[in-house]
C-alpha cells in the first residue's frame, strides 16, 4: 500500500518582526529603527507527515514547537516556505474557543462548532453526543457563566473531542476535570489519536506520553530540526541532551 | 482575492449571524426588561434630546423629535461601530489566537449587531411618522440606499481602524476625540445647513459622509425631498471602495495580528 502524505512542510520560516505594539509617539519618532529587530522562531524546517501517522514534537521552551503548530493550523502565516495540507481539514485542539459566558452550554456548542468551521447541521447532528460526553446533565441549558471551572473545561473538551477533523493538532495532551473525567478524557484522546485514518501532531514535554502515542518524534532546537525519527532513539538522545546541558 | 472573499463569506456567514444573535442576547440576558431595552434606550434618548433642544434651546426645525431621532440613530450606529472596531481584535484574543477565521468576520458580526439595533430604531421612526402625521412621499424609499451606504462606509472605515488598532495603542484615544469633533460637525441636534455659516456648511455637509447621509435621510423621510442623488452614488462607490481595500488590508496582515496581541 502506498502511503500518502497528509502534511508537507517545506523550508518553513516564521519570524516575529518587531511587531510589538507601539504608541503613536514611538512610531512617529522611531520610524527608522523599527525594522531592526527580527526574531526568527522557526528557521527553514522541512518535514512531512503521512496519513494516519502520529508525530510528536519535543524541544525546550522557545524552540519553535508551538509556533510550528500554530502555522500548521493557519493562525500564523509563514514568512517563507510552504505548508501543504493536501486538502485535509485541520484543527488545533484548544479549549473553549469563542465561548460567550451569558449563553447556555447548548448555544455555546453551536457557536464554538461553527467557529471551528463546521456547518450548523454538522454540529446539530453531534450535539447530543457532545452533551452526553460532557456529563453536564441539565446544566447544558444554563448560562456558561454559572459553570464551575471543571464543568467549563469538560464542555470545552467535549466539543473539540467530538467534532473531529482529519488532522488534529494538539498542544500538550489535555486532561481535564475530576479524576474520573480525566481518565475518560485521556482515554478519548488516545482513541482519537490512534484512529488509523487520523493524522495527529502533538507538542508535548511529557516523554512517556510521546513514547506511548507517537510513531515518529521530531526534536526541535532553536527553530531547527535537530533529529527526527523513531521515538525511542530521539527521545533518549533528547533526555541525554537536556540532562547534560 | 474576490474569490477567496466569497468563499470565506459563505463559510462564515452563518457563524456571523449566530454570533451576532448571541451577542445581542447576552447584552440583555440578565436585565429585567430584557429585549425591551433595545427599544426603550433609543426612545428615552430621543425624549431627552427633544426636551433639551426643543424646549430649552428652542429649536425651530419642523417635526423636531423625529429630526433628532433619525440623526441620533444613524450617529449611534456610526460611532459604536468605529469605537468597537478599534479594539475588536484584542477583545477577541481567545478566538484569534486559537483558530483561523478571516478577521473581518469579527467586524461583520459587530456591524450586524449594530445594524439590528438601528433597524429597531427605524421601526420607532415609522411609529413616530404615523404619530406626528408626517406627509410621507415616495422619496422615503431613498432611505434604503442611504442605509446601505452608511453600512458600507462604516464597514470600510472599521476595517482600517481594526487593522491599525492592533498595532497602535493610542488609536482608542484618537478615535474618541475625532468622534467627538465629528459629533458636532454632523448636526445631530441642529441643521448644519442653517446653523453653520456659508460656505462651510456646504463643505461639511458634502465632505462628512455621516452628515451628508443623515441630512439626506431626514430630507427623504421627514420632508419628502429627493436627496442629492449624484453625491449619494459617489459616497456609495467610496463606501464600496474602502470596504474592498479594507478587506484586502486585513487579508494581507491578519496573520501577524496574533503575534502582537
Amino acid at each position: 500500500m502506498e502511503e500518502k502524505n497528509a502534511i508537507e512542510v517545506r523550508d518553513l520560516v516564521i519570524s516575529y518582526r518587531n511587531l510589538k505594539k507601539t504608541s503613536l509617539k514611538q512610531s512617529l519618532f522611531r520610524l527608522r529603527r523599527q525594522k531592526a529587530d527580527n526574531f526568527v522562531a522557526v528557521r527553514g524546517i522541512s518535514f512531512s507527515v503521512k496519513e494516519g501517522e502520529i508525530l510528536g514534537i519535543i524541544g525546550k521552551n522557545g524552540s519553535g514547537k508551538s509556533t510550528t503548530l500554530n502555522a500548521l493550523a493557519g493562525i500564523f502565516s509563514p514568512d517563507s516556505g510552504e505548508i501543504d495540507l493536501k486538502g485535509h481539514s485541520i484543527s488545533l485542539l484548544s479549549i473553549g474557543v469563542g465561548f460567550q459566558k451569558e449563553m447556555t452550554g447548548r448555544e455555546n456548542i453551536m457557536l464554538s462548532g461553527m467557529l471551528l468551521g463546521f456547518s450548523k447541521e454538522e454540529v446539530k447532528a453531534k450535539e447530543q453526543k457532545i452533551i452526553k460526553f460532557a456529563e453536564l446533565g441539565e446544566f447544558i441549558d444554563m448560562p456558561v457563566r454559572t459553570y464551575s471551572s471543571g464543568m467549563y473545561s469538560k464542555l470545552a473538551f467535549s466539543i473539540t473531542a467530538i467534532l473531529e477533523t482529519d488532522i488534529m493538532l494538539i498542544d500538550e495532551v489535555l486532561s481535564v476535570g475530576d479524576q474520573k473525567f480525566k481518565k475518560k478524557s485521556y482515554k478519548k484522546m488516545k482513541k482519537l489519536i490512534s484512529d488509523e485514518h487520523r493524522t495527529v501532531v502533538i507538542v508535548s514535554h511529557n516523554i512517556s506520553t510521546l513514547q506511548e502515542l507517537c510513531d515518529t518524534v521530531m526534536w526541535m532546537h532553536d527553530g531547527e530540526i535537530r533529529r527526527i525519527g523513531e521515538p525511542e532513539s530521539v527521545l533518549n538522545e533528547y533526555v541525554d541532551f537536556m540532562e547534560n546541558s | 482575492m474576490i474569490k477567496r472573499f466569497r468563499m470565506d463569506l459563505k463559510k462564515y456567514w452563518r457563524y456571523s449571524i449566530y454570533s451576532a444573535r448571541s451577542q445581542l442576547k447576552s447584552e440583555v440576558a440578565n436585565s429585567y426588561l430584557n429585549w425591551l431595552w433595545w427599544i426603550l434606550e433609543p426612545f428615552c434618548f430621543m425624549l431627552i434630546y427633544a426636551f433639551i433642544f426643543g424646549e430649552v434651546f428652542n429649536a425651530k426645525e419642523p417635526y423636531f423629535p423625529i429630526f433628532i431621532f433619525v440623526g441620533n440613530t444613524m450617529w449611534i450606529f456610526f460611532s459604536k461601530t468605529m469605537n468597537q472596531s478599534v479594539r475588536l481584535v484584542k477583545q477577541n484574543k481567545s478566538i484569534v489566537s486559537k483558530v483561523y477565521l478571516p478577521k473581518y468576520i469579527l467586524l461583520v458580526t459587530k456591524v450586524m449587531v449594530n445594524a439590528f439595533k438601528m433597524a429597531v430604531s427605524a421601526m420607532i421612526i415609522v411609529g413616530m411618522l404615523i404619530f406626528y402625521r408626517v406627509p410621507v412621499t415616495w422619496n422615503v424609499l431613498y432611505a434604503i440606499p442611504l442605509a446601505v451606504t452608511l453600512i458600507l462606509v462604516c464597514f470600510g472605515l472599521g476595517c482600517y481602524l481594526m487593522h491599525y488598532g492592533v498595532f497602535i495603542e493610542d488609536l482608542t484615544n484618537i478615535v474618541s476625540i475625532v468622534l467627538r469633533l465629528l459629533l458636532y460637525l454632523t448636526g445631530i441636534f441642529w441643521d448644519i445647513m442653517k446653523r453653520l455659516p456659508a460656505p462651510y456648511n456646504m463643505y461639511v455637509c458634502r465632505l462628512n459622509p455621516i452628515a451628508f447621509l443623515i441630512s439626506s435621510m431626514r430630507d427623504c423621510v421627514i420632508y419628502g425631498q429627493t436627496p442629492h442623488r449624484k453625491l449619494m452614488l459617489i459616497w456609495f462607490l467610496i463606501g464600496c471602495l474602502i470596504s474592498a481595500l479594507g478587506i484586502r488590508k486585513i487579508y494581507k496582515n491578519e496573520n501577524s495580528y496574533v503575534k502582537v496581541i
